[in-house]
């Protein structure tokens, strides 16, 4: 039983036992004391009305005459005058009259009393004695009413007390129940600070949480800044800050990989003319200076436009992919206008070549730097500020988008989605979970579409909860039939439908048994974006045995900056920062520094897009939980 | 019904436990308790303890006599050794009605302390309550009216009763007594029901001088 409720009964009883206790000792020694009385009413009304007869001179009329009188002037049972033999002279009688109390509680105080008795002479001659017997119904009637109300006073009293206790218990119950909530976060991953209540006893323990939860916070940002430190060391160029050559390719691979993106993006590749001649006039500290001006003016598109990747290539070459169509050759015009104002400013004869393309987002890397470089080419055959753009025609149409939306729909509708299976491996080669991707047959009868293909319209569409929904519940049942963990990636927009929660939580309700092997994982920028409503799904599924995950993790989650109070079971590190730990110690440096950070969270930390032995080797050796991507399909033998 | 009211009042503001002494009613006065009125009687003193023998001896000797006979040596053994003197000398209180054993102490009492002596003297000795009375009357005492107890013994319940005074010595028919004009009459008779003669002590209780009486006698012993 809880405290409270504990605390509760006591009040209760004490109340309820007081009250009973009170009404009965009250009406017992009322009952004693009406009984006393009126025996003693008794007494002196048959000494009082001998005395009187003992005046009369024997005169029996005269002496039934008052007998008479004090019978019919006063409330008695009955009046007797016994002769000195025993015999009766008079009586007068009247029946006994019911009281007005419930028979019950006549039962329970019974008044007995004896009749008064008093002997009347007549001179010196015995005249017999008189028998005086008052009703005692009027005691009843006065016994119960005064107990009915010593029994309201009491019970108002009561009710007083109660209410008294309601309010004390509930003003105890709120930094109660507040300690409660921060130490249930606690073990839930989420580390917060309440307020501390004024009642001593519980602020000191609320005290001594918020400063465990301070200290975490002072480790966890502790570590975040030395992590800060490893990143830049292992995927910056030292001079720009920018990405390095190496950083950038993998961070174009998982941009081009991932499922949410649009469908054509753009690549702008600019080149410094003549670096070895520029380095001999001017001098090495002047171009350095010219190189991080340039740097600057690419770097305004990441940091304006999210899921834009800028870095320098190489010594003169620096590279900017933007996720979107139509802008290539906007950007690349945008940014010569901007440098051939500003590099004049360095010397004469500085001048950068723009190469811009435009692909489709799902070719590989390769095309994508083959088609750059290829006008890139171009541009530097001749002179100037020149801009060379490469794009080719395509591209969808809004009648294409609505011709995809409806498409998308009906898929839905019709339940034509199935989940494709990727396996997380541990260290030993176990199965962790299956990753599940929906794939949906767009055209009836037609192949399975992986969300590469049409997740991007869905997002334009805000599908993206059906989708989502959809995914779960074929996980769930997948779950149920198998029993296999399996994970499904929620996408950060379902997070801004008001309703999701809501319906993934009834979802999840009606298989609780599957629900605790099920996963849900939403890409990193969701924790920085809709930080609350991230907290509050993990607040709502949880519980239930959902297990909630971040993916496609980097260099975002240093700027997560209350990680630890997310409530998270595990993280998943984008392919842009584990390719290649395998040759090249810093990148493995800020791995390992990751995930030293995110286990003192409780968190489990898997690697994403993992395709090389070799990095799998470095990652295991950083003491990562698991692994997934192309390496791992190909171990675990995915089916799909 | 006023009585009541207050009563009821009364009883809601007390929350005291008034036992169920009240209840228990003490069985009716018959003969008397010896051994134990020794035992009173040793706590007065041995004075007080020799007199009880005297008196416990003279009870037993008159218990073997007809009824009629026991009259005579009862009175004449209060009458002689008991002097008259008022309460107010003897108790320092306006009445005290004393109890055979107190009168026998103090060898002193006033008219209800011989009455009431007689009284139980007679019922220990086999007399039936109901043929004694103890009697309120108007005594011409040298020409003025005064206030004064007697015991009065009826042999038949209508007979002319015999009266045992401390004021004439002899035990004489009413008839004989011009002196005394009657008033009111009492006995132990039907008091000993209901309410109880052990509490003195009870606040609730209104006892009458002559309850308190009977109580502490029968403590006594009697």
């Amino acid at each position: 039983m809880s405290l409270i409720r504990q605390v509760w009964f006591l009040v209760l009883g004490v109340v309820l036992a007081s009250l009973l206790g009170s009404v009965a000792i009250s009406a017992a020694s009322m009952r004693s004391l009406l009984q006393t009385q009126l025996q003693t009413k008794n007494s002196d009304n048959a000494t009082a009305l001998a005395l009187a007869l003992s005046q009369q001179g024997g005169d029996a009329e005269l002496m039934s005459l008052l007998i008479s009188a004090q019978f019919d002037s006063g409330y008695y049972q009955s009046l007797r005058w016994r002769r000195a033999d025993g015999s009766m002279a008079f009586q007068r009688e009247a029946p006994g009259r019911a009281s007005a109390a419930p028979a019950w509680f006549i039962a329970l105080t019974p008044i007995s009393v004896q009749p008064g008795v008093a002997k009347v002479s007549n001179g010196w001659n015995a005249a017999g004695s008189i028998e005086v017997l008052s009703q005692s119904a009027y005691a009843h009637d006065e016994l119960w009413r005064a107990t009915l109300g010593t029994a309201a006073l009491l019970a108002g009293a009561g009710l007083a007390a109660g209410g008294l206790a309601y309010w004390v218990l509930s003003r105890i119950r709120r930094p109660l129940d507040r300690a409660v909530v921060q130490a249930e976060a606690l073990v839930q991953g989420q580390y917060t600070v309440v307020e501390e209540p004024r009642e001593p006893e519980l602020g000191r323990l609320s005290h001594a949480m918020n400063t465990m939860v301070r200290r975490v916070q002072q480790m966890f940002e502790a570590q975040a800044e030395q992590l800060e430190v490893l990143r830049v060391q292992a995927h910056c160029d030292a001079l720009t800050g920018m990405s390095h050559r190496k950083h950038f390719l993998a961070e174009l691979e998982s941009a081009l990989t991932r499922d949410e993106g649009p469908a054509r993006a753009s690549l702008v590749l600019l080149r410094l003319r003549d670096l070895a001649g520029l380095n001999q006039r001017l001098g090495r500290v002047a171009v350095d200076q010219l190189l991080v001006a340039i740097g600057h003016a690419v770097q305004v598109y990441p940091e304006r436009v999210k899921g834009c990747l800028a870095g320098r290539l190489n010594g003169a070459d620096f590279a900017l992919w933007l996720p979107a169509p139509d802008v290539a050759a906007d950007t690349a015009h945008a940014l010569a206008d901007a440098l051939s104002a500003s590099l004049p400013a360095f010397g004469a004869g500085v001048q950068v070549a723009l190469g811009a393309v435009e692909l489709a987002r799902e070719r590989p890397a390769s095309d994508w730097f083959g088609a750059a470089d290829a006008a890139l080419a171009r541009a530097e055959s001749r002179n100037g500020f020149v801009v060379e753009t490469l794009v080719p025609p395509g591209g969808s149409s809004i009648q294409g988008e609505r011709a995809w939306r409806a498409q998308i729909t009906e898929a839905l509708a019709q339940g034509r989605g199935r989940l494709a299976e990727y396996p997380v491996l541990d260290r030993e080669g176990q199965v962790l979970h299956l990753e599940c991707p929906l794939q949906l047959q767009l055209e009836s009868a037609g192949t399975y579409e992986s969300a590469t293909r049409w997740l991007p319209l869905a997002q334009r569409s805000r599908l993206t909860a059906e989708v989502d929904l959809q995914a779960v519940a074929l996980a769930l049942e997948a779950i149920a039939v198998d029993g296999r963990p399996r994970c499904v990636n929620v996408a950060p927009a379902s997070l801004l439908d008001g309703g999701f929660v809501a319906r993934l939580r009834e979802l999840v309700f009606q298989s609780p048994q599957a629900t605790r092997r099920l996963g849900l994982e939403l890409a990193e920028a969701a924790a920085i974006q809709h930080f609350e409503l991230l907290q509050e799904m993990g607040r709502q599924l949880r519980p239930l045995g959902v297990k909630l995950g971040l993916e496609h993790a980097g260099a975002g989650l240093s700027q997560v900056e209350r990680l630890y109070q997310a409530g998270l079971d595990y993280v998943k590190l984008d392919t842009a920062v584990v390719k290649g730990v395998s040759g090249d110690a810093a990148r493995a440096a800020f791995v390992r520094g990751m995930v030293i950070m995110l286990r003192s969270l409780a968190l489990k930390v898997y690697a994403e897009g993992v395709a090389d032995g070799m990095d799998v080797q470095a990652l295991w050796d950083c003491e990562l939980d698991g692994v997934t991507g192309p390496w791992a399909t190909a171990q675990g033998g995915a089916r799909r | 019904m006023q009585e009541y009211r207050l009563a009821a009042f009364a009883g809601g503001v007390l929350a005291a436990c008034l036992g169920l002494a009240t209840l228990f009613a003490p069985a009716p006065l018959a003969a008397w308790e010896a051994e134990r009125v020794l035992e009173s009687a040793a706590r007065f003193g041995p004075r007080t303890l020799a007199a009880a023998r005297q008196l416990q001896q003279l009870v037993e000797r008159v218990a073997q006599q007809e009824e009629g006979q026991r009259l005579k040596p009862v009175n004449d053994f209060f009458n002689q050794r008991i002097a008259f003197r008022e309460d107010i000398d003897t108790w320092g209180k306006l009445d005290y009605w004393a109890s055979p054993l107190e009168t026998l102490d103090r060898g002193q009492g006033d008219c209800e302390d011989y009455a009431i002596a007689k009284y139980f003297s007679l019922l220990a000795a086999g007399v039936p309550e109901g043929r004694l009375r103890l009697v309120y009357v108007r005594a011409m005492l040298a020409g003025r009216p005064q206030a004064h107890m007697v015991l009065a013994y009826y042999a038949q319940p209508n007979a002319e009763p015999l009266i045992l005074d401390n004021l004439q010595p002899e035990v004489k028919p009413a008839g004989a007594r011009p002196d005394l004009a009657p008033v009111f009459s009492f006995n132990s008779e039907g008091l000993w029901q209901g309410v109880g003669g052990s509490s003195s002590g009870s606040a609730v209780a209104r006892l009458s001088i002559w309850r308190e009486a009977l109580a502490k006698i029968r403590a006594e012993g009697f």
